[in-house]
């Protein structure tokens, strides 16, 4: 497979190149700092030194798992180019599940600081000092979290990865948070973006917490950040979160409801806070820059890209550019492009609103109740930091609703509170929506993706 | 997610043993501090024969007067047994409750 350059639908070129390769044709200086951790950094200057590391795995498929994201991050760079494929693999996976992936990715070789995968090689790589042209057109094998335990491997091109990248001048010299696990999708997209627009990425250790992490952002200066929902509750509830001097906000990956983005907004004025929507089924997504939450109802006549919207029966549909095939196979499309996304959506007004997945649905006594929906009530609720809806079934009704929620002040008076919320919900809920019990709690678990557990 | 304090919802990891007129007197009262939550009147008096879908209480009241008892008691008697059980009047609901409450060992 030999690199070739590719135009994406709306003709714009987009990089095919390996990273590597990409970043040293922007002309950045020697002493421009691509990655920074706590500990380390990584320079322009140290580029050459990091491809002859990858000259170990030229031609190989290759798997990463490494528990540092500076370390994973670095590794992508010094292996994209020169490896046929690059499979990345959360940290945290068990080891069982890291050999029984690479055995059908067909890895050739394992790179881990873990101790418990077997046959895996440490990094970095020791290579002979020759350093070779970074020109294939490494395939990315990514995972996404499966529901059933193992997690599912998609397979990506470089572009696809790189499609969404930006670069203008003024996003020279951004310096990016890496909040996200280098090896989900959304995590590539912001490495991505970072290096290859001329930016920084400052990227936390893996055992930081989000306080810490934040604390330490504000030292670094950093000017742009990309989380979940879930996860900016938490950065706001940081006490460093006030000293961020940020240019962009990104959030994704789930509903960016008004609260989040009215509190983002208040916190800080000066920023430009975007909200994206991405679909797996689809493959496709839009993001939206007017801070509002959901996305405005003029798009389904007038789409605002190449990107054509519908609502039927309050789910959202979307036709890709080209009406190309949809990505994940089990995906419905109709005669004229459109596919489903399994996502439901409510026009109210001028806004066209999210209201979760069609599967993130309970029934609570014969009555569907979007769980998404319900969490987007509670947190308009002015006391309330985070909060979560989980399952409990019930023999009556076949499932109640538990909601646990964060105070905005964790010295609150919890039963008070939770009398409060109480009537907020009769007031605004229907009675199978008003959670059953609500348990004030200290903090409300995410997954690696940044996204809420809603495990009960 | 771990409780925050111990002033608002009490989990618990071992059943609580209680005698017969303490379990009948826990469930009235927190049959009383629902329909407080819900209502301006005064709750029904809970009587041996009082019907239990008479009492203004619907089935998804009793679904979360269930999952409450659950929390307090630490365990559920609708979940415990094979065969589906629907108990019409209060002493049957408390008799229910006793009949699969954990014995002391």
């Amino acid at each position: 497979m030999r690199s070739q350059a590719g135009v994406n639908a709306s003709g714009d070129t987009v990089h095919c190149k390996a990273l590597n390769t990409a970043i040293l044709d922007l002309n950045l200086a020697d002493d421009h700092a691509l990655l920074i951790s706590p500990d380390r950094a990584l320079y322009v200057a140290d580029l050459p030194a990091l491809a002859v590391a990858g000259e170990v795995v030229a031609g190989k498929a290759i798997a990463l798992c490494l528990t540092q994201p500076y370390a994973l991050i670095t590794a992508l760079l010094a292996c994209d180019g020169h490896a046929h494929t690059m499979l990345l693999l959360a940290p945290d996976l068990p080891p069982a599940t890291v050999v029984s992936l690479a055995e059908q990715a067909g890895i050739d070789l394992i790179i881990s600081d873990r101790s418990d995968i077997e046959g895996a090689v440490s990094w970095p790589l020791k290579g002979e000092g020759r350093a070779l042209a970074a020109d294939t057109d490494t395939r990315w094998l990514l995972t996404t979290s499966g529901t059933t335990g193992m997690p599912k491997m998609v397979e990506h091109a470089r572009a696809s990865v790189t499609r969404g990248v930006r670069a203008s001048d003024a996003a020279r010299g951004a310096r990016w948070a890496m909040f996200y696990d280098p090896t989900r999708f959304a995590g590539t997209q912001v490495l991505a973006q970072a290096l290859l627009s001329g930016g920084t990425l400052l990227v936390p250790d893996a055992n930081m917490s989000v306080t810490d992490a934040v604390a330490w952002l504000v030292e670094q200066g950093c000017t742009h950040a990309s989380a979940t929902p879930s996860l900016w509750r938490r950065i706001l509830m940081a006490p460093a979160a006030g000293g961020l001097s940020l240019k962009q906000i990104t959030l994704g990956g789930e509903i960016a409801d008004g609260a989040i983005l009215m509190a983002l907004a208040a916190r800080y004025p000066q920023t430009r806070i975007t909200h994206i929507y991405a679909s797996t089924e689809t493959g496709v997504g839009f993001s939206v820059q007017d801070g509002k939450p959901g996305f405005p109802a003029s798009w389904l006549e007038q789409p605002a890209g190449d990107i054509r919207i519908a609502v039927r029966d309050e789910m959202l549909w979307l036709r890709p550019p080209g009406g190309i095939a949809p990505r994940a196979s089990h995906a419905e499309q109709d005669d004229e492009g459109y596919i489903c996304t399994r996502d439901l959506v409510q026009r109210d007004g001028e806004r066209v609103l999210f209201l979760g997945r069609d599967d993130a649905s309970l029934n609570v006594g014969g009555v569907k109740v979007q769980v998404e929906a319900v969490e987007q009530v509670v947190h308009d609720h002015p006391d309330v930091a985070q909060c979560c809806i989980t399952a409990r079934p019930s023999p009556i009704m076949g499932n109640l609703l538990t909601l646990s929620v964060v105070p905005r002040d964790p010295a609150t008076d919890s039963v008070a509170l939770k009398r409060e919320i109480k009537v907020w919900c009769k007031e605004r809920l229907p009675r199978p929506a008003q959670p059953a019990t609500i348990k004030i709690v200290a903090e409300i678990a995410m997954s690696a993706s940044g996204k809420l557990e809603r495990k009960a | 997610m771990n409780e925050m304090s111990p002033t608002g919802f009490m989990s618990v990891d071992q059943p609580v043993i209680l005698t017969p007129d303490a379990l009948r007197a826990r469930i009235i009262a927190l049959f009383n501090e629902m329909w407080r939550e819900d209502r301006e009147d005064e709750p029904v008096e809970l009587k041996d024969d009082t019907i239990l879908l008479e009492t203004g209480f619907d089935s998804m009241a009793f679904a979360v007067l269930v999952a409450r008892l659950d929390d307090e008691l630490g365990y559920d008697p609708f979940t415990m047994t094979e065969d589906p059980v629907y108990p019409q009047t209060f002493l049957e609901f408390i008799e229910f409750y006793t009949k699969c409450a954990p014995k002391p060992e």
